[in-house]
């Protein structure tokens, strides 16, 4: 586990500075095409004063945001003790001291996100859509996934990814827009007097280049790291539960439901187990896509019959994917003992029962709404809504009456 | 006098050689300590859940007196085990009879809609997960501890400080080992 | 939700896996689109059981508006009988007054309406007595 860290620590380094490199690059060059004599200095801090604040921020606010941007709300076990429980089970598996704070989202769209830069303040958030659609063998698969995503500590890295593609874009934004107002003309005009016009050119083409493939090339940059760390969390996932089945059914309920996540856009779409902006038809979006195609994960981990560590993940990836590629960093590859997976288990998870998952989905979101429960003693579950004003319930069957606060 | 200093140089890498495979070896016995703690909370978790799961049955069920007997005796026994091997022993024998007690919860239909029995089986259910992931965890450090201790050569070094090989965490009842998570029904 | 006939707030009742939405003032019952189905997975009459209602246009009862989505619920007739019931025009439940789901579910004689209906009766065994006082 270590070796993974310390690899994936090495990897948000070198892209943090290559990320930074491109971004001085840009403010520096359209610095320059407002302003040749002072404008680079000025551009180059304004790139970086954005950046600062904008990492500041998503350091150490960050997951709040996203949390409340996503409509989250934190839960405790009582609201939904299997989903406490699984959590539970992961961080057990996973053999971490600390123990991730658990949301809901209320939104019948399955899905899932895992947030917070440090293990110890992590978060992994589910919809309740996710809570009445899964058995739990598919729910551990999904927590699992999201439990590596903390654990390899790919959080961080992803943050400040994300950051570094925001500044960037922001910062073509800001250059297109001020072309568009001629904002730069005027001093084109007056320096073209003073110095050389050839290197003014030069500059305004560099400027038009950059400001159309920055953004693109961080995209790409970005991707393909966050596309990595989606197979190495699934390697995690089946090689923590044992049973990577469980996860690719998961997958695929998740792919197949029909319902559209209200709350994700553009920004929090790579935080999800499965990108839920999904757009029909689109060959091309495998190429730009956040995470890797779906039904390859599903079948990747469908093919690891044999053994679920990280060596069999990564020999079953080069077989399906029918080409070599380090899915899996090598650090991690040779620390890796032989991991079977759990045999003469069938997904039937026999306790699932679609109509009680639904029910206590509802009533976790319920929960979460204030709603006042109450266990009448002969067996009837009262549930009261925050807007119900008289002091007390009389209980139908029995006659109990409840006295409210 | 260069030879000296040569010797010396190659005394002291070898000892900072060894101290490092010392100090790996202590590393992954603690992780296996921890590891072992971590089964620990999970088996007493689930002692402590059995005199309530008792207590709910008993009004319901009323042919499987021997059960409960035996949940509660396996129960004492694997609380009052020494080795590890003793207590998985204990252990597999109480997940068994646990086992028995859910398949015949089949048979009371008012037990399977009591808010409070479904509420235990969850918990139950959680522990039994927790307790084999524990275990887990457990037989994967005993797996990466053990290597160290026999490959060379950190079996120079574990011979020298006297590492003992731990003991896998095994559950011996056969039908219990094919589905090692084991849910209610 | 409220009640689209005292406009006062609903509790919900779950008993033995069957949640209703219910008004104590007036007695009504709400069944949400889902529930109905819910009730009624155990072998699939709920089609079956849709078959009986019918729109009717000619009825005087006063309309409700969906407790859900506020929409002005249309009139349905059970059976041919002379029970008629609300229903949201867009699907998103039913609206039993009191008694009214008793006496359609006495109305099949299948297994699981019979299951639901003593359900039903045994989770108003209070009130039934208070009344028969």
């Amino acid at each position: 586990m270590w070796e993974l860290i310390q690899s994936n620590r090495r990897k948000s380094l070198i892209l943090f500075f290559g990320m930074g490199a491109l971004l001085i690059l840009i403010g520096y060059v359209f610095g320059s095409y407002y302003d040749p004599e002072a404008g680079g200095v000025v551009g180059v801090f304004f790139a970086i004063v954005l950046w600062v604040i904008l990492s500041a921020l998503s350091y150490f606010a960050g997951s709040k945001i996203l949390l409340a941007v996503s409509g989250a709300k934190e839960v405790t076990k009582d609201v939904h003790p299997q989903l406490y429980n699984v959590v539970e089970e992961m961080k057990i598996a996973a053999g971490v001291p600390f123990f991730p704070k658990i949301y809901i989202i209320d939104d019948p769209a399955p899905n899932a996100f895992a947030t917070g830069v440090k293990p110890e303040n992590s978060a992994i958030a589910v919809t309740s859509g996710l809570l009445s659609t899964l058995n739990r063998y598919e729910l551990q698969g999904v927590v699992a996934h999201e439990m590596s995503h903390i654990v390899n500590r790919d959080i961080l890295l992803m943050t400040f990814a994300g950051v570094m593609l925001g500044v960037i874009t922001i910062m073509s934004d800001i250059f297109f827009r001020g072309m568009y107002f001629g904002g730069g003309s005027r001093y084109r005009s007056r320096s073209s007097s003073k110095s050389s016009g050839q290197a003014q050119v030069i500059v305004m083409i560099l400027a038009i280049i950059l400001a159309i493939l920055g953004p693109v090339l961080a995209q790409l940059f970005y991707f393909a790291i966050s596309r990595k760390r989606e197979y190495l969390a699934d390697a995690s996932a089946a090689r923590l539960t044992r049973y990577p089945e469980g996860l690719a059914n998961a997958l695929e309920k998740i792919a197949n439901s029909t319902h559209k996540l209200r709350s994700a856009n553009k920004v929090t779409a790579p935080m999800y187990i499965v990108n839920p902006l999904k757009r029909e038809g689109m060959k091309l979006a495998d190429l730009t896509s956040t995470h890797p195609p779906i039904s390859e994960r599903i079948k990747i981990l469908r093919a690891l019959q044999q053994g679920v560590s990280y060596n069999d993940y990564q020999r079953v990836f080069e077989m399906i994917h029918g080409k070599k590629e380090k899915i899996i960093p090598d650090s991690v590859l040779k620390e890796s003992i032989a991991v079977t997976p759990v045999i003469g288990l069938t997904n039937e998870d026999k306790d699932f029962n679609p109509i009680e998952a639904r029910r206590e989905a509802n009533d976790a979101v319920m929960k979460l709404n204030d709603y006042n429960f109450i266990n009448c003693k002969c067996g009837v579950k009262i549930k009261i809504p925050p807007d119900y004003n008289k002091p007390i319930v009389v209980c139908p069957r029995c006659g109990t009456r409840h006295q409210l606060r | 006098m260069i030879y000296f200093i040569i010797f010396l140089a190659v005394i002291v890498l070898i000892i900072l050689f060894f101290v490092s495979i010392y100090n790996a070896l202590i590393r992954l016995r603690n992780q296996v300590k921890n590891a072992w703690a971590q089964i620990d909370v999970q088996l007493k978790r689930r002692h402590d859940l059995i005199p309530n799961l008792i207590e709910t049955v008993k009004g319901y069920m009323t042919h499987e007196r021997q059960i409960m007997e035996n949940i509660t005796k396996y129960r004492s026994q694997a609380m009052n085990a020494q080795t590890v091997g003793e207590k998985a022993q204990a252990e597999s024998l109480l997940s068994g009879a646990l086992g028995q007690l859910r398949v015949q919860v089949e048979n009371y239909p008012d037990l399977k809609a009591n808010q409070n029995f479904l509420a235990l089986q969850e918990e139950l259910t959680a522990t039994e997960n927790k307790i084999s992931f524990a275990r887990q965890n457990y037989n994967d450090q005993v797996l990466m501890y053990n290597n160290k201790i026999q490959m060379f050569p950190s079996n120079i070094v574990a011979g020298m400080f006297n590492f003992k090989e731990e003991e896998f965490f095994e559950i011996k009842d056969v039908a219990e080992k094919e589905v090692p998570k084991v849910s209610f029904n | 939700m409220n009640c689209p006939i005292c406009k006062e707030p609903m509790i919900i009742l779950e008993l033995n896996r069957v949640e209703i939405d219910y008004c104590p003032v007036c007695s009504g019952i709400w069944l949400d689109e889902g529930e109905l189905e819910l009730l009624y997975s155990i072998d699939n009459t709920e089609s079956e059981l849709k078959k009986l209602f019918r729109e009717s246009s000619d009825s005087k009862e006063k309309s409700f508006k969906c407790p859900v989505c506020r929409k002005k619920m249309i009139k349905i007739r059970f059976n041919n009988t002379e029970l008629i019931i609300d229903k949201c025009p867009v699907n998103h439940g039913l609206w039993f007054n009191k008694g009214e789901l008793e006496k359609v579910l006495s109305a099949k004689t299948n297994q699981s309406s019979q299951k639901v209906l003593s359900l039903l009766k045994e989770m108003f065994s209070y009130n039934k007595s208070q009344e028969a006082e």
